[in-house]
């Protein structure tokens, strides 16, 4: 650890500070993903306030104030709210988040009382016990790093080897439970290696920033894959980062690091919902918009054609005076048309050009045949019982069911 | 901590004043936790509490003052930036309840804590009492009402019940549709998604007033764990919060005698007591507890023929059994 530290080119403190950050980040995304993508990401929070009495706890136990026995109290204590949490829950009638929020509090309650009674001990002795609430990481040691490092190696190793049942109980407890896995156990297990991720992290964010730690590198992560193989490690490496970038900010600025990765945390996993490509928010608005665009041209290229039809060349004016749509749509309608080459422009008069005019009736025709599906339908045998996509019912149908659906409005029109 | 202020020489009233307030605040609580309950939205009270540390920053950096008005202005700006935060997350359909939670009340606390840190060195991040109020020191806090000297939290918090309790007899009906089905309510013209706003800007208010006179952590336990309490214990809605509010009442008043006996923490002591009395519910609970269930489940157990066996007389109506005996 040692030689890792004088690798990094910074002052001693903060290599300390983006080791302990990178270790952070990287379990709390790996194991953060099995607690979130479960639907219990606020379980991290009730653990990390559990931590309080585990500290107290192991304090008055030992005396001792060093951070390895302090994490233990902390990882028992944990395991046991971790525990209780699930039995709560088996009962049947308390739902997850009331589970959560009950254990929460009366942890928490339990480590203020515990706090106070060591408090009317000997005063000076509690101090410190509260700054596990809030992170400190300048406090860091390398003697800490390497208890870090080691969990946290420990704990994915664990991931991996067990990752494929790890993954049924994720996805189908049911299912694993029928298979004859060990649900109970695994269930548990989840929520272990959550109590792992939070004695890891807690010393350098503290508990209650240590929630979002576990989940922003599992939420970034969901929204540019879907399989579990790849989220993990893509989790992993998001939680590093958000880590490094932190942790650099923060000795730059001289601000607590822990605050300073959540705000970054917080930067980056809204990106991903914004611009995840496919999913994001700001993606699908540029679908949307794009699709709007496309049923505005077509429907100004459909009245277009029942204006030229109709008598002289209509202006753009008089076309959107007929259509009733505003002018301005209409205007941008138009522009759009032209640069694809359909209209024809005689001074203010517009008309058709012949790619224009085959546009609008290879449209028109599309037209009929959903009308024709949505009319005679229901006589035709379709193979597979999904709604074809209107915008390519000859596609979604095929060539042989179309024929028949065209003789059969054929048919009917002609009664 | 707080509690050796005034122990000895502390005169009758100051108890007085700890134990209305505390019934005061579990008043408030009591009536709005059983919906947070019932809509799963429990752990917003948890988000909440956290996320107003910004806002209280911000009124004493801008103001130097903790004075109660502005404290509660700015903890209310940033309870509801919290609150729609979390809505609006949600509503990208991308990410679920309860990570938008986790994501959105981490990140305001951070901004909070920098505050505190960067602007305000000298203030002792002990957030709980420093910042957030303690219940051991509302007999020191006074008002002075109609000429009456009083702990101040006493007319902020019994303001704050008759404004809960109005709420619950005017919107009784719409509440209760629009809790048990959300779907009904908006075919009758309630719509839910404006009675869970109210809701949720009915607890902020009640989180952020009672913060500063109580503390975070003891809003937050008596919005949560007896309304669970009183959830175990009985079926129907209006139960469900009478006997939320009397759960409140027993942390509210054993707490403070055990602190008092205990030399505790008030806060935590409350806390404790209402912990307890959820666990006394969860195992005796005579329709949901976990002890009933083991009963229910053997006598489920002997009731269900095997296949095969002959059926025995009176059990009648037993499936399969009688398949098999014809």
């Amino acid at each position: 650890m040692d030689r890792l530290i004088e690798l990094i080119p910074l002052s001693y403190t903060d290599s300390v500070v983006l080791v302990g950050a990178v270790i952070l980040g990287t379990a709390a995304g790996v194991l953060g993903a099995f607690a979130v993508l479960r639907q219990r990401s606020l379980v991290g929070d009730a653990l990390s306030h559990a931590a309080l009495p585990g500290v107290c706890i192991a304090f008055i136990a030992t005396g001792a104030k060093d951070a390895t026995t302090l994490a233990l109290g902390a990882a028992v204590v944990g395991l046991i709210a971790a525990g209780l949490i699930l039995a709560i829950e088996r009962t049947g009638r308390i739902r997850p988040d009331a589970a959560i929020g009950v254990v929460l509090t009366g942890f928490f309650s339990l480590g203020i009382v515990m706090l106070t009674f060591l408090g009317n001990f000997n005063n000076s002795s509690q101090a410190g016990l509260d700054t596990y609430l809030f992170g400190q990481a300048a406090g860091l040691l390398v003697s800490d790093l390497t208890v870090m490092g080691l969990l946290c190696v420990v704990s994915l190793g664990l991931v991996a080897f067990a990752f494929r049942p790890l993954k049924t109980a994720l996805f189908d407890l049911s299912f694993a439970g029928s298979v004859g896995l060990p649900v109970r156990l695994l269930e548990f297990a989840m929520t272990a290696l959550l109590v792992v991720a939070i004695v890891i992290g807690v010393r350098t964010v503290g508990a209650i920033l240590m929630v979002a730690m576990l989940i922003v590198p599992t939420v970034t992560a969901r929204q540019v894959t879907n399989r579990l193989s790849t989220l993990l490690p893509v989790a992993g490496i998001t939680g590093a980062v958000v880590g490094t970038a932190g942790s650099l900010i923060s000795t730059g600025a001289g601000v607590p690091t822990g605050p300073v990765i959540v705000l970054v945390g917080f930067v980056v996993v809204m990106s991903a919902i914004l611009f995840a490509p496919g999913r994001g928010v700001a993606w699908k608005a540029r679908r949307v918009a794009a699709e709007r665009r496309r049923a505005l041209n077509e429907g100004v290229l459909i009245d277009l054609e029942t204006a030229v039809h109709s008598g002289a060349p209509p202006t753009a004016g008089q076309l959107a005076l007929l259509s009733g749509r505003p002018a301005a749509l209409v205007k941008r309608a138009l522009r759009d048309l032209d640069r694809a080459g359909a209209l024809r422009r005689d001074g203010e008069r517009i008309f058709l050009s012949e790619s224009g005019a085959a546009a609008v009736h290879s449209l028109l025709d599309r037209r009929d045949l959903w009308s024709a599906w949505l009319e005679y339908g229901w006589q035709i045998e379709v193979p597979d019982a999904r709604e074809p996509d209107p915008r390519d019912l000859r596609g979604s149908l095929g060539e042989e069911l179309t024929d028949e659906l065209v003789a059969l409005s054929r048919r009917g029109s002609g009664e | 901590m707080s509690w050796s202020l005034f122990r000895g020489e502390a005169p009758v009233n100051d108890d007085l004043a700890i134990i209305l307030t505390a019934a005061l605040l579990g008043t408030s609580c009591g009536l709005l936790g059983p919906f947070l309950v019932l809509r799963r939205q429990v752990l917003l009270s948890d988000a909440v509490a956290h996320a107003v540390l910004p806002g209280i920053v911000l009124v004493y950096l801008l103001f130097g003052s903790r004075a109660p008005l502005p404290v509660i202005l700015g903890a209310g700006l940033f309870a509801v930036i919290c609150v729609i935060g979390i809505e609006r997350i949600r509503a990208t359909g991308l990410v679920k309840a309860d990570a938008a939670i986790g994501l959105v009340f981490p990140t305001l606390f951070a901004l909070g804590v920098i505050g505190v840190t960067t602007f305000a060195p000298g203030v002792h991040l002990d957030l709980d009492s420093t910042i957030y109020g303690d219940i051991a020191f509302t007999p020191f806090r006074t008002w002075n009402v109609f000429g009456i000297e009083m702990a101040r939290s006493l007319p902020l918090l019994a303001v704050v019940a008759a404004g809960n309790l109005a709420m619950l007899i005017l919107l009784w009906k719409e509440l209760k549709a629009s809790t048990f089905d959300p779907v009904f309510s908006k075919v009758n013209g309630i719509s839910p998604e404006l009675i869970s706003r109210i809701v949720l800007v009915a607890v902020a208010v009640t989180a952020v007033t009672a913060f500063e006179s109580v503390g975070a952590i003891l809003v937050v336990t008596m919005l949560i764990v007896p309304a669970a309490t009183a959830y175990l214990l009985t079926v129907r809605l209006l139960p469900l919060i009478v006997v939320s509010v009397l759960v409140s009442w027993i942390s509210a008043f054993g707490g403070y005698s055990s602190a008092v006996a205990l030399d505790a923490s008030i806060a935590g002591a409350m806390g404790l007591v209402a912990t307890i009395c959820f666990s006394l519910a969860l195992l005796l609970s005579p329709r949901y507890g976990a002890i009933a269930r083991v009963f229910t489940r053997r006598k489920g157990r002997l009731r269900v023929t095997p296949p095969g066996l002959p059926v025995a007389p009176g059990a009648a109506g037993v499936s399969g059994g009688e398949d098999v005996a014809g």
